[in-house]
């Protein structure tokens, strides 16, 4: 187990690497310097030389990636090219709105997703399971900003229950974590009620209930307990995908977090900003995928990794 | 109620008589898919829109990019039932802030949308399908090669790998062509080929080592042979339901990208491209928006709804 472990970690830093490498190349791609296209006025040569000197991309880009690396290492994402600020200082700005989003989501995706696929599992074939199916369906498959949009429009313009702009009080909050939460949750509520109606067939079920169990005793002790294994394991990469996933929402509710960030760095080519943001989704995606092998290994022990 | 009881005795009928008509296995799935009432909603709307899309020239009432400068912003003509002043009988579903008819505009967003799905999709299904099948059947570095491939790829958050693509090669050749079309076609490509290869793998590794391959193989078929008449037919069928929701998700890929504005370039319309220029006046006048907004999730829970029920039918035993 811990071999397992430890190789895994270890496989993190070559896919690391390779990230920032396609990153890196994809962003040096691009034609033109960063700073000789977004000026009204055309500067002079001399200017855009001192400019690409200051913030070293002047220099051949293997050299640039390496000096990048060296830095990243020591915990220096460079300066962004827009904000004239450290790359890390204005992550960190972000990341505070984008966790308490990402977290609210995910609050709210389990606390309605989980008791919807027992009770649609429970109730196999009923109008009550296909309603939660037809739930869990809705919130999977549309797509979060259009459905933020048909929010938007009933509680924001036509009643005016909930502002839409900004971020803060609760009520700005709302909106935003139900649009992220319901995807997630649509796909819990089916992975939920796949495991349930799994665990209710196995033997250790009809044991429990022939030895006379109270039916409540059955599902609560010896079912539930089975079937929210596959549940449990992937909460770390549901988070990871709420956190890393939020950007769209974040653009259109204008939430100050990462992932706006992300989006308004795009649109203006500021690649510090990008490879760093990029890096640091990478790394929490590339853990939390590590979370799951592990967490199915410890939760059963049926499962032998190796 | 009568005919209703007299279907259902046929069909028992149907089930007790033992020598019925052969069905082959895919029939048999086809009959299951069409038995699944979402699952044909879903290919109803799929094919409506597919004619509206490969019609639409003669369809739409006017050209999706001509400029009625008088008559910007109508609101359709079913909200004079609710006290709208701001609509004109010539334009059903109203307009856009530069007076262009948002049914036209609907109706030719089909077209790049059911492009989207289909074209990249099935660049993706060639080049997953012949690495998985390599990587699963002889192994060694091609294994190696697309294990390592997929660490790197499913690093990168959904999405966020296609729009590093489509935004940095923005401005070049490829970048720009076909209104940035090509573009996409080339970010959906490149991010999804390693899932569907993935698959394909393990679909062989489970299949190439039971007894009807070892039978084949001992009566003396060659590799290629093996691969195509009895390996490829029987890893089919999780092939087929990957795809069939590769589909709306390359579809949700272009207009994600295209609301953000880094996708199909305006004017030409897509429902992102509408949703984006609309956004502006979204508090005034919302219908450029919500109109794209209700295509947008009628075409994909379609889609979705396909995908479960050929999900069902080709594997009966799965509970998702």
């Amino acid at each position: 187990m811990l071999r397992y472990v430890v190789r895994r970690l270890l496989l993190i830093i070559p896919t690391m690497f390779f990230v920032a490498l396609i990153t890196f190349t994809l962003a040096h791609l691009a034609p033109g310097s960063p700073f000789d296209r977004n000026a009204t006025r055309p500067m002079s040569q001399e200017t855009i030389d001192r400019i690409n000197r200051y913030y070293g991309v002047d220099k051949p880009i293997p050299e640039q990636f390496v000096i990048y690396m060296g830095n990243v290492l020591k915990g220096d994402l460079g300066l962004s090219f827009t904000r004239q600020r450290p790359v890390v200082d204005i992550i960190g700005q972000g990341i505070g709105a984008t966790f308490q989003l990402g977290i609210g989501a995910l609050v709210f995706a389990l606390a309605f997703s989980i008791p919807l696929g027992i009770v649609s599992a429970l109730k196999q074939n009923t109008i009550v399971d296909y309603l939660s199916m037809l739930v869990a369906t809705i919130g999977t498959t549309i797509p979060g900003f259009v459905l933020a949009i048909f929010l938007i429009y009933i509680f924001g313009v036509s009643l005016r229950l909930l502002p839409f702009v900004g971020w803060g009080t609760w009520q700005h909050m709302v909106m935003p974590m139900f649009v992220l939460g319901l995807g997630a949750g649509g796909f819990l509520t089916r992975i939920t009620r796949a495991s349930m109606l799994e665990a209710i067939r196995q033997d250790y079920v009809r044991t429990a209930r022939s030895k006379g169990l109270h039916e409540r005793a059955v599902i609560v002790g010896h079912a539930l307990k089975n079937a929210l294994i596959p549940v449990a394991t992937i909460i770390g990469p549901a988070t990871a995908g709420l956190i890393t996933g939020s950007f769209i929402i974040e653009t259109l509710f204008n939430v100050p977090g990462m992932g706006r960030l992300y989006v308004t760095s795009i649109l203006a080519r500021d690649y510090p900003i990008i490879m760093g943001t990029t890096l640091l989704y990478a790394f929490l995606i590339t853990i939390a995928n590590l979370t799951v092998d592990i967490m199915y290994g410890v939760l059963d022990p049926r499962i032998k990794v190796r | 109620m009568a005919a209703a009881v007299t279907a259902q005795d046929k069909r028992v009928a149907e089930l007790n008589v033992i020598s019925r008509k052969q069905r082959s296995l895919w029939g048999d799935a086809f009959y299951r898919l069409i038995r699944n009432r979402a699952a044909l909603v879903g290919l109803f709307v799929i094919a409506f829109a597919a004619l509206l899309a490969i019609f639409a020239p003669l369809i739409s009432p006017y050209d999706p990019l001509e400029q009625h400068g008088k008559d910007g912003l109508m609101e359709p003509i079913w909200t004079q039932a609710f006290g709208s002043k701001f609509t004109n009988p010539a334009y059903v579903f109203g307009t856009d802030t530069l007076g262009r008819d948002n049914l036209s505009r609907l109706i030719y967003s089909s077209r790049v949308s059911l492009i989207i799905g289909f074209v990249p999709v099935s660049i993706v299904v060639v080049i997953g399908l012949t690495v998985g099948m390599l990587a699963g059947y002889v192994g060694g570095v091609v294994d190696d090669f697309l294990m390592r491939v997929t660490d790197v790829v499913y690093a990168f958050p959904d999405l966020l790998f296609v729009i590093i693509i489509v935004a940095t090669l923005r401005g070049t050749a490829l970048g720009d062509a076909y209104d940035g079309l090509l573009v996409i076609f080339v970010g959906i490509a490149v991010v999804n080929w390693v899932g569907v290869a993935r698959l394909v793998r393990g679909q062989v590794l489970s299949v190439k080592n039971r007894e009807f391959v070892e039978a084949a193989r001992a009566i003396g078929a060659g590799p290629g042979r093996i691969m195509r008449t009895h390996v490829f037919p029987n890893i089919l069928a999780p092939v087929i339901v990957t795809v069939a929701f590769a589909i709306p998700g390359a579809m949700l890929t272009e207009s994600v990208l295209s609301f953000l504005g880094i996708g199909i370039r305006p004017p030409t319309p897509t429902w992102g491209v509408m949703i984006n220029e609309g956004f502006i006046v979204f508090s005034t006048t919302p219908w450029p928006v919500l109109l794209p907004s209700f295509c947008i999730s009628i075409v994909l829970l379609a889609f979705t709804f396909v995908g479960d029920g050929l999900r069902d039918a080709l594997d009966p035993r799965s509970k998702m």
